[in-house]
């Protein structure tokens, strides 16, 4: 911490300073095994291929939590509107893969 | 500091939400990454309904390699791990470890687009063309689309970093290091997808 801030400030800071790098090396390590876990599955190859596709949504999914969570700061205060917006965009993805699956494929 | 101080005279704990400019900025710039999110989406979805129809050319089985593709992977996750070390050494005011940090955020997001330039160059040679077939188009389409952002983040934040050199950290500079951080995040997220759906279910089948 910079020693230079006046009492009040450094006591603001200190108040706020909750946040070290711990949960984010937390994040980290948690997407790296979340990756390594998907590309075993793959690498392995004995596994049945439906289970694989589970395995890799599920774990693709999982990591974008822990991402959006900790890295992109949603589970901070004040983050009602991004997570709308970000929603909003989500379910119009959903609704264009599914129509463009329909549409190709049956 | 510089001219941009707070009314204290000290920076805020997170100078990025100090001024109502700065939280607009954010929320502004989530609301764009919802429609960048369905830009990456329809990409997405053409890609998924295309990806069997490879015609004459090679199929994803054939191409993809699971260690570049891993490396990559990794490279990515260190870089965003990175710019969010920069955003706390903002919340901390310490100007010089935060622009090292963007720095390597800068230098691991260059060694990706190496990587990837690499590897369009191996498929090419593979005559895996643009033209060659539905699969190939969606697929450059898809991937290309990524790497031309992460090249426009390498640029955004080699530019940020010439102003923080300039103007110094305040609460003007602060939202755009923590917004250009967001967006860094963002196009992680989507190589998340794009490792899971384009490379790994290439692989499976």
């Amino acid at each position: 911490m910079a020693s230079n801030h006046s009492a009040s400030s450094g006591e603001e800071t200190r108040r706020h300073r909750a946040e070290g790098p711990q949960k984010h090396i937390v994040a980290f390590v948690m997407s790296l095994a979340l990756t390594i876990i998907a590309f075993a599955a793959v690498a392995a190859g004995e596994i049945n291929q439906t289970f694989t596709y589970i395995i890799l949504v599920g774990m693709a999914i999982l990591q974008v939590f822990v991402q959006m969570a900790f890295w992109m700061h949603m589970k901070d205060r004040g983050h009602l509107f991004p997570i709308f917006g970000i929603l909003f965009g989500i379910v119009v993805v959903f609704t264009m893969v599914i129509m463009a699956l329909y549409w190709v494929w049956w | 500091m510089s001219a941009h101080e707070h009314a204290d005279g000290h920076l805020p704990h997170e100078p990025e939400k100090a001024t109502l400019e700065g939280r607009n900025k954010v929320l502004g710039f989530w609301l764009f990454l919802g429609a960048e999110t369905v830009l990456f989406g329809t990409l997405f979805a053409a890609f998924i309904a295309l990806r069997h129809q490879t015609l004459d050319g090679p199929t994803a089985d054939h191409l993809f390699e699971l260690p570049m593709v891993f490396a990559a992977t990794m490279i990515l996750l260190f870089s965003s791990l990175t710019s969010v070390f920069a955003v706390q050494a903002m919340h901390r005011h310490q100007t010089k470890p935060m622009v090292l940090w963007l720095i390597v955020t800068i230098l691991l997001g260059l060694c990706f687009l190496g990587l990837e330039i690499y590897e369009f160059n191996t498929y090419v040679s593979e005559g895996h063309q643009f033209s060659t077939s539905a699969f190939s188009s969606s697929f450059y389409t898809l991937v290309g689309f990524h790497g031309a952002h992460v090249a426009f983040g390498v640029l955004w934040i080699g530019l940020l970093i010439a102003q923080i050199f300039k103007k110094g950290l305040t609460v003007v500079t602060a939202p755009k290091i923590y917004v250009s951080a967001i967006y860094w995040h963002f196009i992680d997220v989507v190589w998340v997808f794009i490792f899971t759906v384009v490379y790994l279910m290439g692989k499976v089948g």
